[in-house]
């Protein structure tokens, strides 16, 4: 699949002189994976050419193939514009939010509403540096897939121990993760993940 | 490479369609009459012919214009015929969900994604009321809405499909192409869906029908195990699943694809003004999912046909309804 992955970015980089490609070995170069918090391939991080490098942001995991396409190309256009269309009370809640915040999102490339859920955690990871939000193609990764008992997409899990199932509205994935600042709630959750894993 | 790159909505920048209509009955396809008549870019998505109210109503005597008995999926078909016949577009398809919020309106469907300036609701209320014991704690854990989506996750497994319209027996099939095994459970002791398409599932290996079947529990720690269900016959006996995708009716208004994003009266009815239109903008709803509503098919394709003409309207930046825009 990374040579897939290669190829589809290559051709949508030659569609527009603004964009550009650049290739790593995930062994060889695994310094610059680290500094970009790649921990599997193929990945992609849609990144601002002129901004710094940061190990959080726009990350998608397997080939951005069927549904997922619109998700890459509407990625470019959020990390590009800057213009994420997120109310203001989502803003004022996630800058009270504690950090980091990891959501990954769980998808299959036959899944149509998988990118409104996807688009929704990369625009929230464009707006706070505190976000890191993935696409992950759960059947390229069973091994994640099966970890966070993904059986339904799309499945949202932020920080391990929030699961939210469907492409649920921005105000109420915002609900779910209240009680990233609800310490005992979070906590017990956390023990319930826990347990579920052993 | 094979992306399947088609029906990702990104091959016209900006709207698809002037219009989009969800749910294709008496209130729908009147609709799309109008605004293709119009000229508006017309899309209807309906789940089937047998898939609503009208569709499956055996007889109907009382429809102005019609005399003699005529069965309500004949019916439905010429409204929809004559709606063709003006530029509009009808496609098979299930919405999974909608962002109704901006200016440019998002449909998901299983088959594309579709946006429009302005949407016009007309669900029905063949909805489901009551759910299962067991489905919403295991919703994501085997319990799914969508086949298309999820049954890669259910490879050599043996799965059940609670449900008897066109579209349950096509995600049935669906499920075929990945389970070991598909059980299909009927409510009914027919099914509603054509004859064709459940023979083409019947006749798949690994497909099993199960006439007269309600669905009783979904049972799991933590994910799905098995399911329960009744048959007159037979009574009541546990199956063991891995997944069971439910594509039940009632009679409840069909609102659950807005996630909340339009607010639904206790009856679960959405409520609308003189035009049909609802709180947000270019959003308006007409026929049995609306509240204080009569439950005829000539009061939903009046509606349908109002509610167009207020679309129109807004669209073209009209201060009243036009009523025959071919004058």
């Amino acid at each position: 699949m990374c040579e897939d992955t290669r190829e589809l970015m290559e051709e949508v980089a030659s569609l527009s002189p603004k964009l550009s490609v650049e290739t790593f070995d995930f062994v060889a170069d695994a310094a610059v994976a680290a500094q970009y918090g790649i921990d599997k391939i193929p990945a992609i991080a849609v990144v601002r050419t002129d901004a710094p490098v940061t190990n959080r942001g726009v990350r998608l995991y397997g080939i951005p193939s069927g549904y997922e396409f619109s998700t890459l190309i509407e990625d470019i256009r959020l990390v590009s514009t800057g213009d994420l269309g997120l109310n203001a009370q989502t803003l004022q809640e996630l800058d009270a939010l504690p950090g980091p915040i990891d959501i990954q999102v769980f998808v299959t490339p036959t899944c149509p509403y998988c990118p409104r859920a996807v688009l929704l955690a990369h625009r929230l990871a464009l707006a706070s540096d505190k976000v890191n939000a993935s696409m992950v193609e759960a059947t390229e990764f069973p091994q994640l897939a099966n970890r966070y008992q993904v059986y339904g997409v799309p499945r949202t899990v932020v920080n391990d121990v929030i699961h939210v199932e469907g492409a649920v509205p921005e105000d109420m994935l915002m609900g779910k993760m209240k009680v990233l600042d609800d310490a005992p709630a979070l906590f017990k959750l956390r023990q319930r993940w826990e347990a579920n894993l052993n | 490479m094979n992306l399947n790159l088609s029906n990702s909505g990104l091959e016209q920048p900006g709207a698809n369609y002037d219009v989009i209509i969800i749910g294709g009955g008496p209130a729908g396809a009147t609709a799309a009459l109008y605004t293709a008549r119009a000229e508006l870019r017309t899309l209807v998505i309906d789940k089937g012919l047998g898939s609503g109210a009208l569709g499956i109503t055996h007889k109907i005597a009382n429809y102005p214009g019609i005399l003699g008995d005529i069965s309500g999926a004949d019916l439905l078909q010429r409204m929809r015929q004559q709606a063709e016949s003006f530029g509009a577009t009808f496609l098979q398809d299930k919405v999974q969900s909608v962002d109704l919020m901006a200016e440019t309106k998002t449909v998901f469907g299983n088959s594309g994604v579709f946006t429009a300036r302005a949407v016009i609701i007309s669900t029905g209320s063949m909805g489901r009321g009551q759910r299962v014991p067991g489905e919403d704690e295991l919703l994501g854990r085997g319990v799914s809405y969508c086949a298309t989506c999820d049954a890669a996750f259910f490879k050599g497994q043996t799965v059940a499909v609670a449900g008897n319209s066109d579209e349950a027996v096509e995600e049935a099939l669906f499920l075929t192409r990945f389970a070991k095994q598909v059980h299909l459970l009927s409510p009914t002791p027919e099914l509603k869906a054509p004859a064709e398409l459940v023979h083409e599932f019947a006749s798949k290996p690994g497909a099993i029908v199960h006439p007269g079947a309600a669905l009783r529990a979904v049972e799991g720690d933590g994910r799905v195990e098995n399911i329960r269900f009744a048959t007159r016959h037979q009574g009541e006996q546990t199956l063991p699943v891995s997944g069971v995708f439910i594509y039940l009716q009632g009679g409840r208004p069909i609102t659950d694809f807005l996630q909340g994003q339009l607010q639904v009266s206790e009856t679960g009815c959405l409520v609308v003004d003189a035009e049909y239109r609802t709180p947000l903008p270019g959003v308006f709803a007409v026929g049995d999912v609306l509240c204080n509503h009569v439950k005829q098919a000539v009061v939903a394709a009046a509606e349908g046909a109002v509610a167009a003409m207020a679309v129109e309207k807004q669209l073209h930046g009209r201060k009243q309804l036009a009523v025959d825009w071919a004058k």
